[in-house]
C-alpha cells in the first residue's frame, strides 16, 4: 500500500498521461496533418495530388482578396474583443463589487447566452439585424429612417452578434480577478491622496490586467474561429476566414488550399496574441522571491 | 501639527447606531487608541475620521475645521490597514512614491525624503523589492512608511498588528511607539487587544456598542476601571461580596473576608448594603495556611512561565483568581491564605 503510494508520488507526470494523449491524438497530430496537407497539389477525385508544391501559399500572398480577408477577419476579431472589453469591464466590476442581492440575478443573466445555443441566437440576430428586421421597421415607423440601415452582411453585423456572444468570456475572467483584487487597496490609495478615478486607474486597472488579458485573448481568438454567427450574417457578401476554410474544404473540396488559409488564420491570429501578451506583460507577476 | 476635535460623531447603520454620539479631544502628537470588542464602533469611528465612511451626525474638527464634507483623499492622513494594503503590482519604492506622486513633490525630494523613511523603518535595502517578496514584520514596516512618508497631519492605524505572530507583534507595539515619539505625530490606533493599548498609548478610549465607556491614562484605565464591563475588557477581575459599614466624604468603609477596606465611592453605596468589590488577580498574594487574610484551598494551578495563575476556593464560598511568580511553591490541593493590600480594591456596585 505504502510502496504503492511512493511510486504514484514519484511520478506526478502519470496523471497528465490522459490529457497529453488527448491532445497528441485529437490536435497535435491533426495538426501536423494540415501543414502536411497545406503543401499538397490539387488532386481530381481525390482529396489530394501527388507530391508536394508551395503554390497554395504562393496563390495566398499573390491575391490582395485573401490578404484583405485575413485583415478584414483580425479587424472584426479586435473590434469584437475592444467592444466587449468596453462594455464586460463595468458589468464585471458591478458582479464583483456591486450589491450582492442582485449579484445572483445578475450572474444568471451574464451566463444567459451561453445557455441558448449559437445558431439559435445567430438567427436570433438576424430577425432582428435583417433589412425587413425589428430593428430597421421600428426605425422607419417611427421616421427616423427612411431606407433600412445596413445592419447585415457586414463586418458591424458581424460584430454586434459576436459581441453578444463571446460577451461573457470577456467578463468572467475580468470578474474573477477584481474580485482578487483587496478592496482596501483603494481605500489606501485614496489615503495617499488618490481620487476615485486616479485609484482605479493606478491601482484597480492594473490589478486586474491577468483578467483583462485572458478575457481579450479569449475573445479575439473565439472570434477569429467563429463560423456559424459570420456565415448566417454575413451571407455571401462578407467573409471572414473561417467562412472561407469551411467553404474551400467542404463546398469546393480544395483540401490543400483550405488547409493553407487555415494555417495562415492561425499564424497571424498566433503573432497578434503573442504581440498582445508582451505588450500587457505584468512585471510585478513575474517577480517571486 | 494636528489636534483632532470628535464632537456627537454618530455613524447609523439602518435601525442600528454602531457609532452613538461619542465625543473626544486628541491633543496635538498624542497617541489615543480605541479600545473594544468588535462591533463596539471603533473602526467605524477611524473610518470616519480617514473619510471612507460617510458620517450620519455630529462633527470632526482638524486643528478646529470641520472635515466632514472633505473627501479622503483630501484629508491629508496617514492609514496602515491590518492587511497593510500594499500596492502588489508595485515595488517597496513605487508604494512610497504613490502618495508623493499625488502631491506633486519633485523626483530629487521624493527619492530623498523614500530612502530616509525607509532607513526609519529599518528596511533601507529593500526598496526594490516587491509585496509578496517580504515577510508579514517587513510589509508593516513598509505600510508604515507609506503612511508616514507623505508627512500626514494624522497617522490612523486599524489593528496593525493583528496577522503579526506574537513575538513580531511585541516587537512592532515598541517600534511604533517609538517611532511615533520620533515623529511626533497625532496617532489613533484601532485594536481589540488591551495590551497593545495600553503599551502604545497615551490615552485608551475603551469602547462598547458604539459609545465610550472610558477614557484615560492606561494606568487608569487598569487600576480604576469605572464599569465591571471595562475592568473585565482590560484584564482579569476577582469579584468579592463585602457589607458597606459607614460612607463618608466620598469614602466607604467595606468589610470582607479580607477585613475592612475603605474604597473612593461615587455615590453608590449606602449604610449595611452589601456591595461588589473588584481586585486584580496579580494584587493577590498567597501565604502559608494560618497566616492572616482569606483561607482558601487551592483547585487548580496553570504554569506559564514568568508567572502562575492559582484558583483559590475561600472558605466563605466564594473563589479568587490569583496570579503570583513562580516562586510561590504551591500546588493543587494546599491549603493557603490569600492576602490582598487594602488598596486593590475598588468599588463595582451593589451585590445582585
Amino acid at each position: 500500500m505504502s510502496a504503492k503510494r511512493g511510486a504514484g508520488i514519484a511520478r506526478p507526470w502519470l496523471l497528465m498521461v490522459p490529457a497529453v494523449a488527448l491532445l497528441l491524438i485529437f490536435l497535435v497530430i491533426p495538426y501536423i496533418n494540415i501543414v502536411l496537407m497545406s503543401f499538397r497539389t490539387p488532386g481530381t477525385g481525390t482529396p489530394y495530388g501527388v507530391g508536394f508544391t508551395i503554390d497554395n501559399y504562393l496563390r495566398f500572398f499573390s491575391d490582395s482578396f485573401y490578404l484583405f480577408q485575413v485583415f478584414n477577419t483580425l479587424w472584426i476579431g479586435a473590434l469584437t474583443t475592444a467592444l466587449c472589453l468596453i462594455i464586460g469591464f463595468p458589468v464585471a466590476w458591478q458582479l464583483a463589487r456591486g450589491d450582492m442581492r442582485f449579484r445572483g440575478l445578475a450572474y444568471g443573466l451574464v451566463l444567459s447566452p451561453l445557455l441558448v445555443g449559437i445558431v439559435i441566437r445567430s438567427y436570433g440576430w438576424t430577425i432582428l439585424l435583417g433589412n425587413a428586421g425589428l430593428i430597421n421597421r421600428t426605425l422607419q415607423a417611427l421616421g427616423i429612417i427612411d431606407s433600412p440601415l445596413p445592419l447585415m452582411y457586414n463586418a458591424l453585423g458581424i460584430t454586434i452578434a459576436l459581441v453578444h456572444v463571446f460577451l461573457p468570456f470577456m467578463i468572467l475572467p475580468i470578474m474573477a480577478a477584481i474580485q482578487g483584487v483587496d478592496p482596501s487597496l483603494e481605500s489606501a490609495a485614496r489615503s495617499l491622496g488618490a481620487s476615485r478615478f486616479t485609484a482605479f486607474r493606478r491601482i484597480i486597472l492594473p490589478l486586474s490586467m491577468p483578467g483583462i488579458q485572458a478575457g481579450c485573448i479569449l475573445v479575439f481568438v473565439l472570434s477569429l474561429s467563429a463560423y456559424v454567427t459570420p456565415s448566417l450574417i454575413g451571407g455571401l457578401r462578407v467573409k471572414t476566414m473561417a467562412v472561407t476554410v469551411v467553404d474551400a474544404l467542404i463546398d469546393t473540396f480544395q483540401w490543400p488550399w483550405g488547409s493553407a488559409l487555415a494555417l495562415m488564420l492561425s499564424v497571424t491570429g498566433a503573432v497578434c496574441v503573442l504581440i498582445f501578451a508582451r505588450l500587457t506583460r505584468m512585471k510585478w507577476k513575474v517577480a517571486r522571491s | 501639527m494636528t489636534e483632532v476635535s470628535i464632537e456627537r460623531l454618530t455613524k447609523v447603520f439602518g435601525s442600528s447606531r454602531a457609532v452613538d454620539g461619542i465625543s473626544l479631544r486628541i491633543a496635538d502628537g498624542e497617541f489615543i487608541s480605541l479600545l473594544g470588542p468588535s462591533g463596539c464602533g471603533k473602526t467605524t469611528t477611524l473610518k470616519m475620521i480617514a473619510g471612507f465612511e460617510p458620517v450620519s451626525d455630529g462633527a470632526i474638527r482638524f486643528d478646529g475645521s470641520d472635515v466632514v464634507n472633505v473627501p479622503a483623499e483630501k484629508r491629508d492622513i496617514g492609514m496602515v490597514f491590518q492587511n497593510y494594503a500594499l500596492f502588489p503590482h508595485m515595488t517597496v519604492a513605487q508604494n512610497l512614491a504613490f502618495g508623493l506622486e499625488m502631491r506633486k513633490v519633485a523626483k530629487p525630494e521624493m527619492e530623498e525624503r523614500i530612502a530616509r523613511v525607509l532607513d526609519m523603518v529599518q528596511l533601507g535595502g529593500y526598496a526594490e523589492r516587491y509585496p509578496n517578496q517580504l515577510s508579514g514584520g517587513q510589509q508593516q514596516r513598509v505600510a508604515l512608511a507609506r503612511a508616514l512618508v507623505i508627512e500626514p497631519r494624522i497617522l490612523l492605524l486599524d489593528e496593525p498588528l493583528a496577522n503579526l505572530d506574537a513575538k513580531l507583534r511585541e516587537e512592532m507595539r515598541v517600534f511604533i511607539r517609538d517611532l511615533q515619539r520620533r515623529v511626533g505625530i497625532t496617532t489613533v490606533y484601532v485594536t481589540h487587544d488591551q495590551a497593545e493599548a495600553m503599551t502604545m498609548s497615551d490615552r485608551v478610549v475603551v469602547m462598547f456598542g458604539g459609545r465610550i465607556a472610558q477614557m484615560g491614562a492606561p494606568a487608569d484605565i487598569y487600576e480604576k476601571p469605572e464599569t465591571l464591563e471595562v475592568a473585565e475588557f482590560v484584564g482579569q477581575v476577582n469579584l468579592i461580596k463585602g457589607r458597606v459599614t459607614s460612607v463618608d466624604a466620598g469614602e466607604a468603609q467595606i468589610s470582607t473576608v479580607f477585613g475592612t477596606v475603605a474604597v473612593p465611592d461615587r455615590g453608590i453605596a449606602r449604610p449595611n448594603m452589601t456591595a461588589t468589590l473588584a481586585l486584580r488577580p496579580e494584587a493577590l498574594d498567597l501565604a502559608a495556611a494560618g497566616e492572616p487574610g482569606a483561607a482558601g484551598r487551592i483547585t487548580a494551578r496553570y504554569y506559564s512561565g514568568s508567572l502562575v495563575d492559582f484558583r483559590v476556593a475561600l472558605s466563605s464560598g466564594e473563589e479568587l483568581h490569583v496570579q503570583t511568580f513562580p516562586n510561590a511553591r504551591y500546588s493543587e490541593g494546599d491549603d493557603v491564605t490569600v492576602r490582598a493590600p487594602l488598596d486593590a480594591f475598588w468599588l463595582i456596585g451593589a451585590a445582585q
